[in-house]
């Protein structure tokens, strides 16, 4: 019975995985200029995306973006021939390679580091616990409920 | 109450310890400011320097009809992006000229200038008052600053004979600035 409710939570998990990841509808040309705007860098201004930024060379890249869009090229694409121009560090989501790739593989990293962990200790304390009265223990117990007069533990 | 006052006795030496080492890093910070190149012209790192350059072939303003740049092979190119509304764009356009007329006769370097933002009749009467004979391109949707990676102006790329890009100068040019990356690209000192 147990088994089965968490087999039902992992069900009901992937399922709410896959339904929220999936696409339902294309985005539009406009959704995707604005979607790669928001990770290309304006090259003027600090910390803004060309999306939020309205100076000469943020409306310029956005241009640039729209009409690669209507042409009918990938997202990848798109921010490949800005990073050729103007440089990595205009895309503002780090590359997937190099060392930069790191930023991407060390939290899954770290992730499933931390949770093969936790199954570990979990299995540990489940084995073994930590703290077993001993008959010395169990003495002093008796000895300390009977000089207050506590009545023995009902045994049921 | 030996023990309470040894940490107290030692705190005016912590103090001073700090305060020197916090004098010498300013003064470090100084020295570095100081003596950097100015951030208002400098040689700037871009992925264009040591490609051929971008394609640019476009409508003409001023001075000239249709501009190629493949046809200007055999001499360097200074590739201006300015605005008349920008300060050092202003700031540099008389060594801009001084740089043209240099050359001129020679043939061995032009400039080619790209409105950058800016409006037609502002231009002009810029070039009017200014001076200046070479090349002034329209970049009406901003594609060809795009296709140079032109963050802002002034940015001047500077093309080989060859047609790669060898500079990128990001800030207002000067004349001695021009002829020393003229100087170091063919080898002379």
């Amino acid at each position: 019975m147990r088994r089965l409710g968490w087999l039902a939570l992992l069900v009901v998990l992937g399922v709410a995985l896959v339904v929220g990841t999936t696409d339902r509808d294309e985005p539009t040309e406009a959704e995707r200029v604005d979607r790669i705007g928001r990770s290309v860098m304006c090259p003027t201004c600090a910390g803004q995306s060309v999306a939020d930024s309205q100076t000469p060379a943020a409306v310029n890249v956005r241009r640039e973006i729209a009409r690669r869009v209507a042409e009918g090229e990938t997202d990848g694409e798109i921010r490949d021939a800005l990073a050729a121009t103007f440089g990595e560090r205009i895309i503002l989501t780090p590359p997937r390679s190099g060392v930069a790739g790191l930023v991407w593989v060390l939290p899954v990293a770290a992730l499933v580091g931390a949770l093969a962990a936790l199954a570990l200790v979990f299995r540990r304390w489940r084995a073994e616990p930590d703290a077993v009265a001993t008959p010395d223990d169990v003495a002093a117990a008796e000895r300390a409920r009977r000089a207050a007069h506590v009545p023995p533990p009902d045994p049921s | 109450m030996t023990e309470t006052r040894a940490p107290e006795a030692h705190r005016p030496h912590t103090a001073r310890l700090v305060a020197v080492v916090l004098a010498v890093l300013l003064a470090l910070l100084v020295a570095v400011l100081a003596t950097r190149d100015a951030a208002t012209t400098r040689l700037s790192r871009s992925p264009l320097v040591g490609r051929q350059a971008p394609d640019l072939t476009a409508d003409v303003l001023l001075n000239g009809d249709d501009f190629v740049l493949a046809d200007e092979r055999g001499r360097f190119v200074l590739v201006n992006f300015f605005a008349t509304w920008c300060v050092p764009c202003q700031a540099e356009h008389d060594d801009l000229v001084r740089f043209a007329n240099t050359h001129a006769v020679a043939g061995d370097a032009s400039v080619v200038s790209v409105v950058f933002s800016d409006d037609e009749p502002a231009v002009r009467r810029f070039f009017e008052r200014r001076g200046g004979d070479w090349p002034v391109l329209r970049d009406r949707d901003g594609r060809i600053a795009t296709t140079w990676g032109v963050a802002g102006v002034p940015e001047s790329y500077l093309i080989a004979p060859d047609g790669r890009v060898v500079a990128k100068i990001v800030g207002g040019v000067t004349f001695e600035f021009l002829e020393e990356q003229l100087a170091r690209l063919r080898g002379v000192r």
